[in-house]
């Protein structure tokens, strides 16, 4: 089986052509550090080769965790060939990585990509000289589009089978040349030949990781002293030093810029985005506009559609009809109320307007009451007569259940249960698509990693790099993988605290919840579902400012270099998968762990004992249930966050398992599938079951107690230590217990005057948290390094 | 018999869904994980 690595730097496009030569799926991001693991895929074409996708490495020389993931595969496993990316935009930092790797004694050839933007550019690449300036095979692609790369994977292929090792033509000045081959000599035979120079290279650079690779370690001591008397410099420095002497004579031999000096259009657009006072500002404006579009407008309205009709009652095929039908259920529940009231004795009715929330005072008077008797009559409309009518999937089950005679406990089981809970997730999946769809723009358009440049001038207020913001960025979609990309950071106490923190961003997990709360307690109020994005932000920068103040976290602020990639329109289909691909990962999962979560749930919350009788249930008696038995006992523990009702609270319990279970047990506790025939009463039940206040305060504390298990998991993998595990996630719980306490408690008291114990635990803890906010650091910010931003 | 045979489908997909769930546990896939494979910047779970 032949082994082809693609190496290369961080976002030079390894995993667009990884994909493109394996069809694979994997996440393309358009910023540096999105794959921090190796992955491997069968190259199309060719049975007997194998691809290794290896995350994006400056250089041989690893600082982070995914730096020394692709070093060792390169060592160690030694692949047949390496296929070497390079970013012709900007060639002389990659070759940079280029000259370590014809180092290793490993056939490479070199694929100069993105050569359509070099072209577009006017800028040249001479690919024939640059191929005999560095002794290797070079080709030239265009991984996006597909250009080259199948000649590329074909000339890797054969390079492989010829197993001809490339020479490293590179040589440096006599002086360090003289030098490695005394250390060269002293590694003796435990290093294969081939790999010798770069060992030596390595020993001579002072790499402290290189000696994990060795069996006996050579001194080398008097050969670095040797070299660093005689060139008053480092051997780091020496050795960066003579590489890039050696780059920019290829450069200067082998490209010709027409753009120099000039500002692109990139450039032109970071002026104002990156702006020192507009940054923000933009950012805010950005985030806000697209969680209003999608919980609120766009999403909303396809959410209201799934939930009303695809989980409801039905639907107008085109909405053809829906007006009318609507008009004619108004007049008909207008006719009964006049009904009622004339039965009653009275003169005038009061016609409540539920969904407008207003009464109107109807005269009774002989007419009045013989057309409410007409419309009355007439029965209730029937939507089939106003349009094409499409039954939702609880009323088709209902009619097959009972045409099959099913007995009473297995049709509650599927409709109150599993219908009302997979149902009640599944209808958030239009407002999820909408902002995947979002979010896989600004994320391909390269907007994102100008954030992490952004956020980096707040973060290192307190000690934190922008850095930090890559995993919270990727954990938008889910923290599993956010706490993953955490690996990026070098420094292991701000590697800590990112991955404590990272959950704080909503997961797509949470939007339901987001959008549960905004529509039943705030009616779609257009601030709700922006200002959980921001409370999560808002955790994360408190939490870094107090925690820094620790011992276990105090230290300097690390550097932050990030290299910003050149905009670009994302295609329609790369958005249009990442959409996708994240949108059918939560359907999955809402066709398997949620569904098992709401057979439990339904179960021990329609199963109960009374009187002394184990039976099962009916809908108003499920304060008698196993799961009204459990959340009683906890419900206590939420009574000063406003909602210590048994059904939150198990509601928050459930959450843990999966996070989209909140939604799925109120749907199956506030009998989802029997109120939603209009649309809307599921939001009453739940609306009438907490205060808005009680409602922010549940958002809140589900926002940023501990994750769910998966993500628990993914955090005692990282921290590798069950302290600092338990450390996390009693520290996320005891957070959000606090926030939401002083929400409810500072709302409440705002909104209704009421002062009382728990508002004085309220400014007790409110004032705790600025003592912390407030204190003096400890160690002083010597560090003065900024973040440097390398753009094209 | 209407009730044993919708109660037999159901007894067979929650089968079927832990089945499925051991097999890519012991995959090492996480089964709660909502991150998609192809978002996953890890090994774990790639197809």
């Amino acid at each position: 089986m032949i082994k082809i690595a693609l190496a290369g730097n961080p976002n030079c496009g390894k995993t667009t052509l990884f994909n493109a030569l394996t069809g694979s799926n994997q996440f393309v991001g358009n910023w540096p550090g999105v794959t921090v693991e190796k992955k491997e895929g069968k190259l199309k074409g060719h049975k007997d080769a194998v691809i290794m996708d290896l995350p994006g490495i400056y250089s041989l020389s690893p600082y982070t965790l995914e730096e020394v993931v692709a070093r060792n595969y390169l060592i160690n496993e030694k692949p047949d060939v390496i296929l070497n990316i390079i970013d012709g935009t900007n060639i002389e930092r990659n070759l940079y990585l280029s000259t370590q790797l014809m180092e290793l004694g490993i056939p490479v050839i070199i694929a100069v990509n993105m050569m359509d933007i070099v072209k577009k550019s006017g800028d040249q690449i001479y690919i024939d000289r640059l191929s005999e300036k560095l002794g290797c095979e070079v080709v030239e692609i265009s991984a996006l589009k597909g250009e080259g790369i199948k000649e590329a994977a074909d000339r890797a292929v054969w390079l492989a089978q010829q197993n001809k090792k490339t020479p490293a033509v590179h040589h440096f000045q006599s002086e360090v040349e003289t030098i490695l081959n005394r250390i060269e000599d002293k590694l003796g035979s435990q290093i294969p030949n081939e790999q010798k120079r770069f060992f030596a290279i390595k020993l001579l650079e002072k790499d402290d990781k290189i000696v994990t690779l060795m069996n006996v370690v050579p001194n080398v001591e008097d050969e670095i002293k040797e070299i660093e008397d005689m060139m008053d410099d480092d051997t780091e420095s020496i050795i960066t030093n003579e590489r890039y002497l050696y780059i920019s004579s290829i450069i200067d031999e082998c490209c010709k810029k027409n753009s120099k000096g000039k500002l692109t259009v990139s450039d032109r657009i970071d002026h104002v985005v990156t702006n020192r006072f507009l940054a923000l500002p933009i950012f805010a404006l950005v985030m806000i506009l697209v969680y209003v579009v999608s919980v609120t407008t766009v999403g909303g309205w396809a959410t209201d559609w799934a939930n009303d009709g695809v989980f409801g009652d039905g639907w107008h095929l085109f909405s053809i009809g829906t007006t009318d039908y609507e008009n004619a259920v108004e007049e008909y529940d207008r006719a009964e109320q006049i009904l009622v009231a004339f039965d009653e004795g009275e003169d005038v009715a009061q016609i409540m307007d539920e969904e407008e929330n207003v009464t109107e005072t109807v005269t009774l008077n002989d007419s009045v009451v013989s057309k409410a008797n007409e419309i009355a009559e007439a029965g209730e409309p029937d939507p089939s007569e106003f349009g094409v009518w499409v039954p939702g999937i609880p009323g088709i089950l209902e009619s097959g259940l009972d045409a099959l005679n099913c007995a009473d406990w297995l049709k509650g089981l599927i409709l109150d249960g599993i219908v009302a809970g997979v149902g009640a997730v599944l209808g958030f999946v239009p407002q999820m698509l909408v902002l995947f769809l979002f979010l896989a723009f600004l994320e391909a358009c390269g907007y994102m990693a100008r954030v992490a440049f952004i956020m980096d001038r707040i973060f290192r207020k307190f000690g934190l790099s922008g850095k930090s913001f890559i995993p919270m960025l990727i954990g938008t979609g889910c923290g599993v993988p956010g706490i993953m990309a955490s690996r990026t950071i070098e420094n292991d106490r701000d590697r800590k605290m990112t991955i404590m923190t990272t959950t704080f961003i909503p997961c797509s997990a949470k939007l339901p919840i987001i959008a549960l709360i905004s529509g039943a307690l705030f009616h779609g109020a257009w601030w709700v579902a922006p200002s959980a994005y921001f409370v999560g932000i808002a955790a994360i920068i408190c939490s870094g400012i107090m925690l820094k103040k620790t011992k276990m976290f105090a230290g300097d602020p690390a550097p932050f270099v990030m290299e910003l990639p050149a905009y670009h329109m994302p295609t329609v289909s790369n958005v249009l998968r990442s959409m996708w691909e994240r949108g059918w990962s939560f359907i999955k999962k809402a066709g398997t762990i949620i569904l098992l979560s709401t057979i439990f749930v339904w179960f021990t919350s329609y199963f109960g004992w009374i009187d002394g009788q184990f039976r099962m249930l009916d809908a108003m008696e499920l304060d008698h249930s196993i799961l009204a038995s459990i959340g009683n006992a906890i419900a206590w523990i939420f009574t000063p966050l406003g909602w210590g009702d048994w059904k939150s609270a198990v509601a928050a319990i459930t959450g843990l398992v999966a996070k989209e279970n909140v939604v799925g047990t109120f749907g199956i506790l506030f009998g989802f599938s029997e109120v939603a025939e209009n649309g809307t009463e599921i939001w009453t039940m739940l609306a009438a079951s907490m205060t808005a206040a009680a409602a922010y305060s549940f958002l809140v504390f589900n926002l940023l107690c501990a994750p769910c298990f998966a993500a628990m998991g993914a955090i005692k993998r990282e921290m590798n230590n069950a302290k600092w595990f338990w450390f996390a996630v009693g520290y996320q719980t005891v957070l959000a217990y606090a926030v939401a306490l002083c929400v409810y408690q500072f709302a409440t008291f705002f909104t209704t005057g009421a002062f009382g114990i728990g508002t004085m635990i309220a400014l007790v803890i409110t004032a705790g948290f600025l003592f912390l906010l407030c204190r003096p650091y400890k160690e002083s910010q010597r560090l003065n390094v900024s973040s440097v931003m390398s753009s094209k | 018999m209407g009730t044993l045979l919708v109660g037999s489908i159901v007894v067979l997909v929650v089968v079927m869904i832990i089945r499925n769930m051991i097999k890519d546990k012991k995959a090492g896939k996480s089964i709660q994980c909502s991150c998609g494979c192809g978002h996953c910047p890890s090994q774990c779970h790639h197809e």
